[in-house]
């Protein structure tokens, strides 16, 4: 059998492929994982104009804003839950710095996933252009004469950043608990880079091929990053750092604070290896979940 | 009593437009406890779907938000945002709850932007799943806190459509679902006319006054034809609240009254 090429790439060559200019869609759901360790490395690294074709990606969408190298966000929400809306990110939005375009949840995931399916168009049944923009939504009558729809048109990100629990180094993708868009995200965009917990063998992937999210042929990179998805979480391996999202989010209510702590946590920090150093290993260990709640107990509301 | 809080008054009410057997569309917050406080009461059979892609769970603590592992603890199923979703484009949604900045009295809502949309004022968080929810569940829910600057005449921006512009006008834009039935705020509860489609005052909290209602809402609104005192809640239903729902206060506030 011919060897298939290992796609395992070091996190900085995986972030190297993200352009100037490009647009990018990103996974995860309110605290949970979201691909921020690969979002360091790209501030790390410095971009400029990007473009976020994202749905719920709120952390991403946050560190990319403070760090000003967005340009125009396509979104249907960002809030972070138990604490308030993006803070910087919703400043550049007031200060015209970045471009948006609002859709509801359903009707954002349909863009994406018409890019998925080739299609030209997706009909969905809510009138997803509430604020009706010919380029986005149009309401079309069945060709059948069984009704009308809201035809939303195809958008189609260069790059779709994931972070996942574990794949082998063919680039078979697997995630315990929720998927976000992740599916959708992954069938759009022109080069899918994810990132996981684990890098297993393939035999470990073929023993339980449900737990498949994303099989190889849809991925191009696969990046090992442990905890890269702190400060938010990973079901089944470590919680959302409360704590230091906390932390985040007081410095985030001023320009110069956020400067602050993104020198210290990005820019102060040749790496991802310094970062995990720099939070503790008694800290990242006090984020194990409890393998039979799926989540950390004692992290109470804060 | 005087024992019982704004916030307990909404929950509990929130709580009761849930039937059992309902397959109910949560957000964070109140409507959480609220489904938590009916799936322990008169709902045991309502099956909760969450954006984030949780469906039917049992957890044992409170979430922080509907993306939270606490929720997925004792789920029938995990998925992701476009099969939660698309749950309500199949009719599979009797009811949905949403929060927002501001309602007009059609009982649309913006959760969008506070000025202009290009330059914002304030930027808030956006539709989210609300639009969907307001478009094609059954029948929705607001809960809202009275405010003269959030219960005004027009939105500034139409993220989710209530009745748009009157009667008729949602089936003329080719909504599937029915539109508002309640919206529950600190001081009373209110609905919706059902000729007119305007918004009215149909319950008090015990103290609040019509006029005090009338007071904190920038639009004229009249009261129900019977306007109704809503009764205190039964110990049985504070005790679930305080001390296994939101033991710590952290959706349900107690001092507020």
């Amino acid at each position: 059998m011919a060897q298939t090429p290992s796609k395992l790439v070091s996190l900085a060559e995986a972030a190297q492929s993200v352009a100037s200019g490009a647009s990018l869609t990103a996974g995860g759901f309110a605290h949970s994982h979201q691909p921020l360790a690969f979002t360091r490395e790209l501030v790390r690294q410095g971009r400029s104009q990007l473009t976020l074709m994202s749905v719920a990606e709120c952390w991403v969408a946050e560190f990319l804003a403070a760090a000003g190298m967005l340009e125009k966000v396509y979104f249907s929400n960002f809030m972070f839950e138990g604490y308030g809306r993006c803070q910087r990110f919703s400043k550049a939005v007031e200060a015209g710095t970045i471009a948006v375009e609002d859709h509801s949840h359903f009707g954002m995931v349909s863009r994406l996933m018409a890019a998925g399916l080739g299609l030209p168009f997706m009909p969905i049944l809510a009138v997803s252009g509430f604020e009706p923009a010919a380029h986005k939504a149009k309401r079309l009558d069945s060709p059948f004469g069984n009704g009308v729809v809201t035809a939303v048109s195809p958008l189609k990100p260069d790059v779709a950043v994931i972070h996942a629990a574990r794949a082998d180094r063919l680039g078979n993708v697997q995630l315990f608990g929720t998927t976000s868009v992740i599916e959708e995200q992954a069938r759009t965009a022109a080069q899918v880079i994810v990132t996981v917990e684990e890098i297993v063998e393939t035999d470990v992937i073929r023993r339980q091929p449900e737990l498949t999210l994303l099989p190889a042929l849809m991925v191009d990179m696969v990046v090992h990053v442990p905890y890269g998805a702190h400060p938010t979480g990973v079901y089944g391996y470590y919680d959302h750092d409360a704590p230091h999202l906390a932390d985040y989010y007081a410095a985030s209510r001023s320009e110069t604070d956020t400067a602050a702590w993104l020198d210290r946590w990005v820019h102060g920090l040749p790496d991802h290896f310094a970062y995990l150093d720099t939070l503790t290993i008694s800290r990242l260990l006090r984020l194990r979940v409890d393998p039979a709640l799926g989540y950390l107990h004692e992290v109470r509301h804060d | 009593m005087t024992d019982v809080s704004r916030d307990e008054y909404m929950a509990v009410a929130a709580s009761r437009e849930i039937r059992d057997g309902d397959t109910a569309f949560i957000g964070t917050g109140l409507p959480m406890v609220a489904a938590y406080l009916a799936k322990a009461t008169h709902a045991p059979r309502v099956n909760l779907v969450f954006e984030s892609g949780i469906i039917d769970p049992q957890p044992v603590d409170l979430a922080t938000g509907v993306g939270d592992y606490r929720l997925v603890h004792g789920s029938t199923k995990v998925a992701g945002t476009f099969y939660a979703l698309s749950l309500l484009q199949q009719a599979k949604v009797d009811i949905g709850f949403l929060g927002t900045a501001e309602i007009d009295p059609y009982g649309n809502l913006n959760s969008t932007v506070i000025g202009p949309y290009d330059r914002p004022r304030v930027r808030l968080p956006g539709s989210g799943g609300a639009n969907d929810i307001a478009s094609m569940a059954k029948r929705f829910v607001v809960i809202a806190r009275l405010d003269r600057k959030r219960f005004v005449e027009k939105v500034q921006y139409l993220t989710t459509p209530g009745f748009l512009t009157g009667p008729g006008a949602r089936e003329a834009a080719g909504l599937p679902g029915a539109g508002p039935v309640r919206v529950i705020s600190d001081r009373a509860i209110l609905g919706f006319d059902p000729a007119s489609r305007r918004m009215r005052v149909e319950r008090l909290y015990p103290g609040a006054t019509l006029a005090e209602v009338q007071e904190h809402i920038a639009f004229p609104i009249d009261a129900a034809p019977t306007l109704e005192i809503e009764p205190e809640p039964d110990l049985h239903l504070l005790r679930l609240l305080r001390d296994v729902i939101d033991p710590d206060g952290v959706y349900v506030g107690r001092d507020e009254r």
